[in-house]
């Protein structure tokens, strides 16, 4: 008794086989299945159970097309069992191996048992799908099968032929167009329940139907019409009429429906509206393997990107076919009919559009009818709120719900206003230029709307702008301030609506303008001795060079500093003040005085491009320190405007770097008259004063000269005490007359080996050669010789 | 003439270029309809062999009950595939070999594209006189 059970199936060890372990006595006997086992082992389900086993061993060698030979055994038993669903599962496992290495035949078979199942299970649109993919197989009648006088068992849709395909075709469209037919008998399409059919990139059904469509420019003016041509291609044996097309896109404004010519009169004549969205063709008939062409007009009222995103395909009216369309520039082959001996043709006629055409447009946007217009006269200045006005003029739109947006940006690049040294916590708010404001908005308050927007940072603002009539004109000051010399791109963008309208489209109106920030004056100074007045400073003993080393002024002397100003701009300025402040530090107060000779308050002074004004301080250091603050340069100045224009005075400030005071040891000075008379003589004092508490040997000489005779020694030394003052005295006799040297003078400290020389200036005297007598007209001063 | 043989032309990409049945006796209804799923699935097994051996036959590589495959595989990996029930090897590989020259008179032709499915009538007519001489 051969004994048989589920689990006496044994793995197959050949590829193909399926073999039955039988208990024979003492023995186990091996016998295939495909001989007298499966012959005796009529329940399907052990050789479900079997090829399953096989099927999962297969995966498991990597070997897929084994794996779907046994899938492919499994769903056959399953469909001979009247398991349908099950049947269908494992079908549609196969067929996509197969549709990817172009199997035809295998996949023939396999498609006409899904299209089987899916009878049987009244699926209407699997039903119809399977149909509409073997109809468009690549099969013809001489295949190279060899047909044996029908005693070849083929699959449920018989051999895969011609006639076969043509069959189906009609079969199915009969189906689409509610007809019932004997085949498909038991399918329809309910009227209350319309179908449709999703066609993308890699659904088969492109064989059947292969979109593209393709706009013949890049780009189009709203408002104006642009051409589409929208092409179709099938493979199905024979000619399909379309009822209705329908075109949509991203904007579904655009939308539009098809018809031919007679079916688009019998609309007219039933409606009374023009539908404008309803074009027509004289003919929506698809043959096969020639691309039904399709060129319209078509128009945007909406700026941006117009796609087009379906093509349904309606075919009698519950059915539908929503089709993906392509662009002809990247369109894919149909993999199946690749390496068919085929026609080719071109979904257009315009060989430019057959090959590059896109199935999307970009609509412009509207032109503006609104000027916008930004002026800078001239650079702007560090320091000062430099004021851009900004004019609005409605040249054919009325403006409405209205935004101007200001923009301002490193015209070098990188965006940002600031370096990204000074990103520390304590100066981010320090840009180097800022938008301060936005003036002269609205004339006054009672125009200003709640709603309206006023937003200001220091980079950027938006402010809302009245309603516009046509004709009208708006404008307002943009207050920019220029921390550092920089050059920015000033961006400013209007914003507006043209009409009421809800679905209005907003225009935009863009200026840019690049405007210089620059230093109105470039600050220096000088320090430089009293005139004929030398003090000798302790001599430095440092190990190291000093790289920063400080001036160094003598205690409780005047020191002449001599600040200049020098106009950097490509326009004149006012100078309106120029003074010394403190620091605001109390100790520094008292430990220098700074006296600014002449008036404080000269008035706006006009300083013309490259012309440097200049005014003296005397500074006394009244504490001695290594580290005295003088203070602060004070600038204050103004464009130069028109008179009568009120111009906003800018102050500039600048540090002055701090000195080093120290006690002088000597001081020496030269008292001489201001000026000398031919013939008489004057007097010459050399006045050497000794701070130390030292005694202090200076020798001091008196050079001749042919200007002058003088009386006293040429050379000589002497001690002075300490704390004290010696006076060197000489008379002198002027020989000639006009601006004379007087003889050279040299002392020198025996101690520190210091000499001081006066200046060539010092020494310096003109000789009249008379008494002169000086009137000045009303002013009572008179300058008469003593 | 062998009783049942199958013979398939695939080409590199997998894709079957070229089908003939070209047996002479009665075929068995249940198991004709299966020769294109055996040489499809028998692919599997020439992937692997194909690059064990500089060999361009293959002899019999595989068995479906009395029905065996044998491959011969040219050097540009297109696969001659015949489903057979002859003992005959080297009526075989005879066969394979004056149809693979058959093949490059095909690849020859210029208006050819490699890949394509192989309409010439008259390749056909040859490939059914090898058979009846070889198998």
């Amino acid at each position: 008794m051969i004994e048989e059970s589920p689990d006496s199936v044994l793995p197959s060890s050949v590829v193909g086989q399926y073999a039955s372990l039988f208990e024979h006595g003492n023995t186990t006997e091996v016998q295939l299945l495909s001989d007298a086992g499966q012959q005796r082992s009529q329940d399907s389900r052990e050789i479900i159970a079997s090829l399953r086993r096989s099927c999962e061993s297969f995966h498991r060698l990597n070997a897929p097309r084994s794996a779907a030979y046994c899938s492919h055994r499994m769903a056959r038993e399953y469909f001979t069992a009247g398991d349908f669903d099950n049947a269908k599962q494992f079908f549609d496992g196969v067929t996509g191996l197969y549709r990817q290495e172009g199997w035809i035949s295998l996949l023939w078979e396999t498609l006409g048992y899904l299209r089987e199942c899916s009878w049987r299970l009244f699926s209407v649109k699997d039903y119809i799908q399977y149909s509409l993919e073997m109809a468009t197989l690549p099969v013809f009648s001489s295949s190279g099968v060899e047909t044996s006088d029908g005693k070849r068992a083929y699959g449920p849709a018989g051999p895969p032929t011609l006639s076969q395909r043509e069959t189906i075709q009609q079969e199915v469209f009969s189906l689409l167009k509610g007809h019932e037919s004997e085949l498909s008998s038991g399918l329809i399409i309910q009227d209350d329940q319309p179908t449709s059919l999703t066609v993308d990139l890699v659904n088969p059904l492109r064989m059947a139907f292969l979109t593209s469509v393709a706009f013949h420019s890049q780009t189009m003016k709203p408002g104006l019409s642009a051409l589409i041509t929208v092409s179709i291609l099938s493979q199905l044996p024979h000619p399909v009429e379309i009822d209705q097309l329908e075109i949509q896109f991203n904007q579904p404004s655009c939308n539009f429906k098809v018809v031919n010519d007679e079916e688009f009169f019998a609309k007219e004549v039933k409606e009374e509206n023009h539908d404008t969205h309803l074009k027509s063709i004289p003919s929506l008939i698809l043959t096969t393997n020639k691309w039904l062409r399709m060129t319209f007009e078509i128009s945007s009222g909406q700026s941006g990107k117009l796609e087009c995103v379906s093509v349904n395909v309606m075919v009698g009216h519950l059915f539908t076919f929503c089709c993906k369309p392509e662009s002809p520039a990247s369109m894919e082959v149909l993999a199946l009919w690749k390496f068919e001996d085929l026609m080719e043709n071109f979904p257009s006629k315009d060989p430019i559009v057959s090959f590059s055409g896109q199935k999307y447009i970009q609509v412009e946007e509207p032109e503006p009818q609104v000027e916008l217009t930004l002026s800078a006269s001239s650079p702007a200045l560090v320091g000062e709120s430099f004021i851009v006005p900004v004019s609005v003029v409605s040249k054919g739109h009325a403006i409405h719900s209205a935004e101007l947006k200001i923009n301002l940006v490193d015209a070098r690049g990188g965006g940002m206003l600031m370096s990204p040294r000074d990103t520390e916590p304590s100066s981010l708010g320090d840009h180097h230029v800022e938008l301060l404001c936005v003036s002269g908005v609205f004339e006054d308050d009672s125009q200003s709307n709640s709603d309206d927007i006023r937003k200001i940072q220091q980079s950027f603002g938006v402010v809302s702008v009245p309603i516009l009539d046509i004709g009208q004109s708006w404008s307002c000051r943009l207050e920019i301030k220029w921390n550092r010399p920089k050059s920015v791109m000033l961006y400013v963008s209007l914003g507006y609506v043209p009409n009421t309208e809800t679905n209005s489209q907003r225009i935009n109106v863009h200026k840019s303008l690049q405007i210089e920030g620059k230093i109105p004056f470039t600050i220096s100074h000088r320090f430089m001795l009293p005139f004929r007045r030398e003090a000798l400073l302790p001599p430095k003993v440092t190990a190291l060079p000093d790289v920063h080393s400080k001036m160094r002024l003598p205690l409780n002397e005047r020191t002449i500093l001599m600040v200049s100003a020098r106009n950097c701009s490509e326009i004149p300025l006012r100078l309106a003040s120029l003074s010394i402040e403190p620091d605001g530090n109390q100790d520094a107060v008292c430990s220098c005085s700074v006296r600014q000779s002449g008036s404080v308050s000269f008035g706006p002074a006009l300083i013309v491009p490259g012309e440097e004004f200049k005014q003296v301080f005397a500074v006394t250091p009244q504490a001695n320190s290594p580290n005295i603050e003088i203070g602060t340069v004070h600038l204050k100045w103004m464009r130069d405007s028109n008179p009568g224009r009120h111009s906003n005075v800018v102050l500039m400030k600048q540090d002055l770097p701090s000195v080093s005071v120290e006690t002088p040891i000597l001081v020496a000075s030269l008292d001489c008259p201001p000026h000398a008379v031919l013939g008489f003589p004057f007097s010459l004092y050399i006045k050497v004063h000794n701070n130390t508490s030292l005694l202090q040997e200076i020798n001091y000489t008196l050079g001749d000269s042919q200007s002058f005779v003088f009386t006293g020694r040429h050379t000589d030394s002497v001690f002075i005490l300490p704390k004290s003052e010696h006076i060197i005295s000489y008379k002198l006799l002027p020989l000639v007359s006009g601006l004379q040297h007087l003889p050279i003078i040299t002392v020198t400290s025996v101690r520190y080996s210091a000499a001081m020389n006066p200046s060539l200036a010092a020494t310096t005297l003109f000789v009249y050669p008379s008494e002169p007598y000086f009137d000045i007209g009303r002013k009572s001063e008179l300058v008469q010789a003593s | 003439m062998a009783s049942t043989a199958c013979f398939i032309i695939v080409s590199r990409n997998d894709i079957p270029v070229y089908e003939a049945e070209l047996g002479s006796a009665v075929k068995k209804e249940e198991a004709a309809h299966q020769h294109q799923f055996i040489l499809h699935a028998a692919l599997d097994i020439v992937q692997d062999l194909a690059w064990t051996t500089s060999a361009m036959f293959l002899k019999a590589m595989d068995r479906f009950n009395e029905l065996v495959v044998s491959v011969y595989v040219t050097a540009g990996h297109t696969r001659l595939m015949l489903l057979h029930d002859s003992r005959n090897e080297d009526a075989i590989k005879s066969f394979f070999q004056e149809v693979h020259e058959l093949y490059l008179k095909i690849l020859l032709n210029p208006l050819y594209l490699p890949g394509s499915r192989i309409s010439s009538s008259h390749f056909d007519t040859k490939v059914r006189a090898l058979a009846r001489k070889y198998l």
